[in-house]
């Protein structure tokens, strides 16, 4: 088993060691540093409510809402629902947490996508690349089996796209941090669900809300993994990878009435529907159905790489 | 001394319908270094893919040290070291985290054995430098390096003088050979020239077409193939064709007016001293080949490529 952790560790260091990789973080950080900045600068943040006077605070601050609605009638959906938070927050008798690092990890929640898309250039170029370079035929003339090797390189992308993911959200939080506070250990606020308001735990909207985005970027990350390793081509698998997280949804869209539309991988990938009340997009969709048919869909994407790295003969190019 | 090391049994590669490798069968001893040559296209690469399971082979079986490549493939690969084709090596790392990186895919390197194969291979001074800047004949030898970090018992090199300078050439050629004597190593290095093999080989194959058309014992030249091709520039000819044939009985020929003839090596000064005390001027003598390399030329034919 040491074995193996070497050849993880060989992986990631190749992953790593690599400047594009270090410009894919700094890029990173450039956005969610931006963000901070703009939400610092032009979002309407409150700074907290001081424990004898938040009712008053909400009160005034209904009223302003009502103006204003009365003077820019565009502005009535977004501010009566601000005023509903309001009085949600005044008839439960919660004092509303001020804005802070934790909501503004929630809010950076598309962050994943940039993560996802960053998973899947590394593991589109982790076997591709071993061939574009040539080096693939020291990496496979040595005492270890072929399926080992290619397990360590699923492996490094799935730890790769770890690293990457608290990445993001330890320098969301630091950035949050910085720029409007810590509002607390595990803060909860009011929100706006299906259901109606609720009040809500931060920490675990943040855990859903990127939990529920891992589904994707698992697939499409074994996705770019797979076709890496059946066509030996990384812009291939790039291409074809973003392609299909870009217009995923539309495909399902297309195919809407059609009686097999329900087994395409992307009306199964969003698997919070189940849990907020949405319906499916399709009647009879259910949670056990939907798990059922990416798990097929993943242990496709694996097999065939595993066949494809395995069986083949590594001749010239 | 003549046990044997690795031992391809009956090889063939098809790839698509067409077969490449038609039936390759040989051995090699441990303590040997076996060439492999022919043209290009001959099938020298195709055959050390297999040797070290890249390719599959389509029939056939290769053992080393008795372990079969295709059954037993993790032991038998444990005893080999190879360069295939170019040497590529990660272009962004330095060539000690290129070593560390194989070092680390095989049980029991030391860092010192590492320090060892740099050294040896006289990398010290680029070792810390990315592989992306190296010259086609450091890489070289760092392919050389990374082959041998594992002491392995058979070492496979394909074309390994390719881009190396005339120095580098003469000391891996010497590297190899004591591996071959002191260390016992099985070696097979694959060349289209002969003339760079010749003189590090034990033995020689030569492949042509994926057939194996002869094996020749270097060291075990026949008298014939002894013979030098002699050419010889001098005036006044005829005298000098008449003096060869009297004093040493050499029929010599004339083309392109110079003298063409065959000899032994060692009767050529004899030759010289007789023309120039016959007042002979001689402007140029040159030993073209040798008569291994013709025979070779003769077995490998015009080069042609299927
Ligand atoms: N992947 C492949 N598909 C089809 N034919 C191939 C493939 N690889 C090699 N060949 C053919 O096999 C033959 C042998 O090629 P190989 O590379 O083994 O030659 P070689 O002896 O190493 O030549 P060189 O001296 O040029 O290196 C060639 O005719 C080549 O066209
Ligand atoms: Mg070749």
């Amino acid at each position: 088993m040491s074995n193996f952790f070497s050849l993880i560790y060989n992986e990631i260091a190749k992953i790593y060691i690599q400047k594009s990789t270090w410009i894919m973080y700094l890029l990173l950080g450039v956005i969610i540093l931006g963000l901070g900045i703009l939400a610092n600068t032009y979002g309407d943040l409150n700074d907290g409510y001081e424990a004898d006077t938040w009712r008053e605070t909400l009160q005034e601050e209904n009223e302003e809402l009502t103006n204003e609605m009365e003077e820019e009638p565009f502005l009535q959906d977004f501010n009566l629902s601000s005023i509903e938070m309001n009085n949600y927050y005044l008839e439960n008798d919660i004092q509303p947490a001020g804005y802070g690092a934790w909501q503004f990890v929630m809010e950076n929640e598309m962050l994943l996508s940039i993560v996802s898309l960053l998973t899947i250039i590394v593991a589109a170029g982790i076997v591709a690349n071993e061939f574009r370079w040539g080096t693939i035929k020291l990496l496979l003339i040595r005492p270890i089996s072929r399926e080992k090797i290619l397990a360590s390189k699923y492996g490094a992308v799935l730890l790769f796209s770890l690293f990457t993911l608290l990445f993001v959200l330890l320098l969301s939080w630091v950035v949050g941090a910085l720029l409007f506070g810590v509002e607390g250990i595990n803060p909860h606020i009011v929100m706006e669900k299906n259901t109606g308001f609720e009040y809500v735990s931060v920490i675990n909207e943040i855990i859903t809300g990127y939990g529920f985005q891992l589904v994707t970027l698992l697939m499409m990350a074994t996705f770019a993994f797979m076709i890496s390793t059946v066509f030996r081509n990384s812009a291939l698998a790039i291409g074809t990878a973003i392609f299909f997280m870009m217009v995923g949804n539309q495909i399902v869209f297309f195919f809407m009435e059609r009686s097999w539309a329900k087994y395409i991988l992307f009306a199964n990938t969003d698997l919070s529907l189940y849990f907020n009340g949405n319906t499916p997009w399709i009647e009879g969709m259910t949670l056990g159905f939907s798990i059922t048919v990416l798990l097929i869909y993943y242990v496709l994407f694996l097999m065939l790489s595993w066949i494809f790295f395995t069986k083949r003969d590594v001749a010239g190019h | 001394m003549s046990e044997t090391a690795m031992e391809l049994i009956d090889v063939k590669k098809r790839i698509g319908k067409k077969e490449i490798i038609k039936g390759l069968s040989f051995t090699i001893n441990k303590g040997e270094v076996f060439g492999l040559i022919g043209p290009n296209g001959a099938g020298k690469t195709t055959t050390i893919r297999m040797m070290v399971g890249l390719m599959q082979l389509s029939e056939g079986d290769v053992t080393i040290l008795g372990k079969s490549i295709k059954s037993d493939y993790i032991e038998a690969v444990r005893e080999v070291g190879a360069i295939v084709e170019n040497p590529e090596m990660y272009p962004f790392m330095t060539g000690i985290q290129n070593l560390n990186h194989y070092a680390r895919m095989i049980p029991e390197v030391s860092k010192q054995r590492i320090q060892e194969v740099i050294s040896l291979v006289g990398l010290e001074k680029a070792a810390k430098e990315k592989v992306g800047r190296y010259s086609l004949g450091m890489r070289q030898r760092l392919g050389i390096a990374q082959a041998l970090l594992h002491n392995p018992s058979v070492l496979i090199l394909d074309e390994p003088t390719n881009g190396l300078d005339p120095a580098g050439i003469r000391e891996i050629r010497m590297y190899i050979r004591r591996l071959a004597v002191e260390k016992n190593v099985a070696v097979i290095i694959s060349s289209h020239l002969l003339s760079e093999i010749e003189l590090i080989c034990d033995r020689i194959g030569v492949i042509k077409n994926g057939e194996l058309v002869a094996i020749q014992q270097v060291n075990e030249k026949t008298d014939i193939e002894k013979l030098k091709q002699v050419q010889m520039e001098v005036t006044p000819m005829n005298e000098a064709m008449e003096l060869l044939q009297t004093h040493h009985g050499i029929t010599a020929m004339e083309t392109d007016g110079k003298l063409h003839f065959q000899s032994e090596k060692e009767k050529i000064p004899a030759m010289i001293r007789t023309l120039v005390e016959y007042n002979i001027s001689i402007y140029q003598l040159e030993i073209a080949k040798s008569s291994l390399e013709d025979k070779f030329f003769n077995l490998i034919g015009e080069n042609t490529i299927e």
